[in-house]
């Protein structure tokens, strides 16, 4: 097969790949997911092989999740220091807010176990550096999920299409984060189990076709016509 | 269990009944816990083992965390009732060996850097052995590795040779393991033809040696096949449910 | 000595959602207070243990093993045979059991287990001597925690009544005054069916089968054991907290309904000899 780049690729077009699979005989166009060796292309990760750009990528199933700038997240705050807060946000990562003085800690009025939405600053070698100057939202109530980070963008879909059918039938307030933490507030306990269940189904298939019909059919039968 | 008179009979019958190059019957399923991030269970023949990945997360202790790149942690482990004699609780130095053989093998193929301070963490359980417990181990873990999303240049496939009655025979039962002249687990990435585990109980001549490496590569590659059919298995079986 | 573990990080709104459920009587998952997950019982999987079982109850799996021994037996009873239960929470299982010998709660679920199959009498360990005083048949009942997602003592005493009730025992003659090992196999008559649930508390409320969500959320955990006569046959408190003292008897009447519900799921999956059904 030829793909765009000109050049024989070994896979088809969303074809799982395994790591150490060869992608393509062309080195240089290795991209996210891949690794280049003695001038040939190789999956890192199990995935979707596909070209994207001139570039071959494999989108993997599951994968931590990666802070960039910019990147709203659901964390649990962990920690109450003199210059600032901890926050978990899920498996391995911490980020970090940081106050100039004691003052600025107390009046922020957060602590240990609260929940919150927040923005990523910056992400490196120092940690996960949290902007506080984007309003830091204290999140009052709800249910708390999780499901993989690589799950998001199909849990959002494109434009945002999936999650607000899933905030229309269900009538909750789904707050998503980047790091794949979820707060669902609903109004009524089955509404809430609805979104849930949906949201746990999109983690499971999300690589799946025709997810977008089966879901809002989970959801009507669940909610109810209308 | 004690010796039987012949571990190769005269038509070449082993004592399970295969042949010298002859795998034993193999199971793989990836994906069989819910709590790890990544976990496979694997059987070669009467040898059953689980692994499970936990990563990357937080190094523990924190001052063993390495400033470019995580640090794996691997545990091989047998249960009391996986052996014919009750194993006592705790480790033993052979699971301590077996650890650091494993982690070696996966530490050389997994892209380490791209986690700086954190640890992955594997667990090789078997609760089941019958010969090649190593080998299935880390078969095992490299399959709980990939399904955990972890990024990695190869699958390992592993296995072990030996020498039983003066024949060269691929994967060891326990008998073979125990009354042959030699047992060699084998573990290679097959994509790049390199040897990632390598160890040799016993004493072969070189050219029983080198005649061993083939017969465990031939192996291997089918075991490889099979890694690759499970991952894709797991995958693709999410096929869409009738809401 | 026993230190406060470090607390798995909590988010308090699912304390708070979580409680606020229980009072209109649901669950995160669903399930009304007093229902327990569905439960998987498998046994006779492994060749080299004489008894084995894997049990689920949700996603929670406890893999137990049972290995038969020829041993001295305990000298205040000489004419018995004996059985140890240890207990470990593999690594395997949750990120937050770590590798190393059992610590405490280890320790403590096979403890528990140990006493709601010996108090049961669940075992009539007269039948399991061979030479009184000298030799006798030893039990190992070995429980791995291989997967966590809340309550390992229910499922974990359910493993081993369930290796145990389909155990085959290698038989064991004298010989010139020493054990020998025959060809044939018995089985063990169980005398009694012994189950636990595990109660949760949040407030005045209660819950059985805590999942592991739930279980970060309890204020107190509470093991209560009964048997098929109705009888409470193991009780543990095994967190810090309180329970108000008027909920023990709707606790107790939750326990013996479930107790009951474990009981006949079990006597379905598993072909267990009871003494004096014969």
């Amino acid at each position: 097969m030829r793909g765009e780049l000109g050049m024989p690729v070994y896979f088809t077009e969303h074809e799982i790949v395994v790591p150490g699979q060869l992608l393509s005989d062309n080195g240089k166009r290795s991209g996210e997911g891949t690794y280049a060796y003695a001038g040939k292309i190789y999956a890192a990760r199990i995935g979707f092989a596909s070209i994207r750009g001139n570039k071959v990528v494999v989108t993997p199933f599951k994968t931590a999740y990666k802070p960039a700038p910019g990147d709203w997240v659901v964390g649990i705050v962990s920690d109450v220091k003199p210059n600032g807060f901890e926050i978990d946000l899920g498996r391995h990562l911490k980020g970090v807010i940081r106050m100039p003085d004691r003052e600025e800690v107390m009046s922020a009025g957060l602590n240990v176990g609260d929940v919150v939405y927040v923005r990523i600053k910056e992400s490196g070698l120092s940690g996960v550096a949290i902007d506080k100057r984007s309003r830091i939202r204290r999140i009052e109530s709800g249910i708390l999920i999780q499901i993989h980070p690589a799950k998001v963008p199909r849990l959002i879909g494109r434009r945002g299409s999936m999650i607000n059918m899933i905030k229309r039938i269900t009538g909750c307030d789904i707050i998503v984060g980047k790091n794949g933490l979820i707060v669902i507030n609903g109004p009524s306990p089955e509404a809430e189990f609805a979104a849930v269940k949906a949201i746990k189904m999109i983690e499971e298939e999300a690589h799946t076709s025709g997810l977008t019909e089966r879901i809002e059919k989970l959801l009507r039968g669940l909610i109810g016509e209308g | 269990m004690s010796r039987p008179e012949r571990l190769i009979d005269d038509n070449g019958r082993r004592v399970d009944g295969r042949r010298p190059d002859e795998l034993r019957p193999i199971k793989m399923e990836v994906g069989v816990l819910d709590k790890s991030d990544g976990s496979a269970y694997v059987e070669f023949g009467g040898t059953k083992v689980i692994a499970a990945v936990f990563g990357p997360r937080e190094a523990h202790p924190r001052h063993l965390a390495l400033p470019d790149r995580a640090i794996l942690n691997c545990r091989y482990h047998m249960t009391s009732f996986s052996v014919e004699e009750r194993k006592p609780l705790g480790m033993t130095r052979r699971e301590i060996e077996l650890s650091k053989v494993i982690r070696e093998a996966l530490e050389t193929v997994t892209f380490l850097e791209e986690f700086p301070r954190a640890a992955i963490d594997v667990y090789v359980e078997v609760i089941q052995a019958d010969g090649g417990t190593r080998t299935a181990g880390l078969t095992a873990a490299s399959l709980a590795l990939a399904d955990a999303g972890m990024p990695m240049a190869d699958l390992i496939a592993a296995v072990a040779v030996g020498k039983v009655d003066g024949q060269l025979v691929l994967d060891l039962c326990d008998l073979e393991d125990k009354y042959g002249e030699a047992d060699m687990p084998v573990a290679m990435a097959p994509r790049f033809n390199s040897i990632i585990m390598l160890q040799l109980n016993g004493r072969m001549s070189v050219e029983e040696f080198k005649r061993s490496l083939a017969l465990a590569q031939k192996g291997i590659s089918e075991i490889y096949h099979l890694q690759r059919e499970a991952l894709k298995k797991k995958f693709s079986e999410l096929a869409p449910k009738e809401a | 000595m026993a230190l406060t573990p470090k607390k798995d990080l909590t988010a308090k709104i699912m304390r708070d959602k979580i409680y606020s459920l229980l009072l209109q009587g649901k669950r995160i998952d669903g399930r009304r207070p007093t229902d327990l997950r569905p439960i998987k019982i498998e046994t006779g999987l492994l060749s080299k243990a004489e008894g084995s079982a894997l049990v689920s109850m949700g996603s929670t799996k406890i893999l137990t093993g049972i290995k038969v021994e020829v041993g001295a037996p305990f000298p205040d009873r000489p004419d018995e045979g004996t059985f140890t239960v240890n207990a470990e929470l593999l690594p395997l299982a949750s990120a937050s059991f770590e590798p190393g010998p059992p610590d405490e709660r280890g320790i403590e679920l096979a403890r528990v287990v140990d006493r709601s199959l010996r108090e049961g009498g669940v075992i009539d360990l007269k039948k399991l001597c061979l030479i009184e005083g000298e030799k006798v048949y030893v039990l190992f009942i070995d429980i791995y925690v291989l997967d966590y997602d809340g309550n390992y003592f229910d499922p974990s005493l359910i493993s081993a009544l369930a290796a145990l009730a389909t155990a085959k025992i290698p038989r064991y003659e004298i010989v010139d005054g020493k054990p020998q090992k025959t060809d044939e196999y018995f089985s063990l008559e169980l005398n009694s069916l012994p189950f636990t649930a595990t109660v949760g508390v949040i407030g005045e409320k209660f819950l059985l089968d805590p999942q592991l969500e739930e279980e970060k959320v309890l204020d107190v955990s509470l093991v209560v054991g009964a048997d098929e006569r109705g009888d409470i046959t193991c009780v543990q408190k095994n967190s810090p907290g309180q329970i108000p003292i008027e909920l023990m008897d709707s606790i107790i009447d939750a326990v013996i309904e479930k107790t009951g519900e474990i009981r006949r799921k079990f006597l379905q999956e598993v072909p267990v000899k009871l003494a004096g059904s014969t």
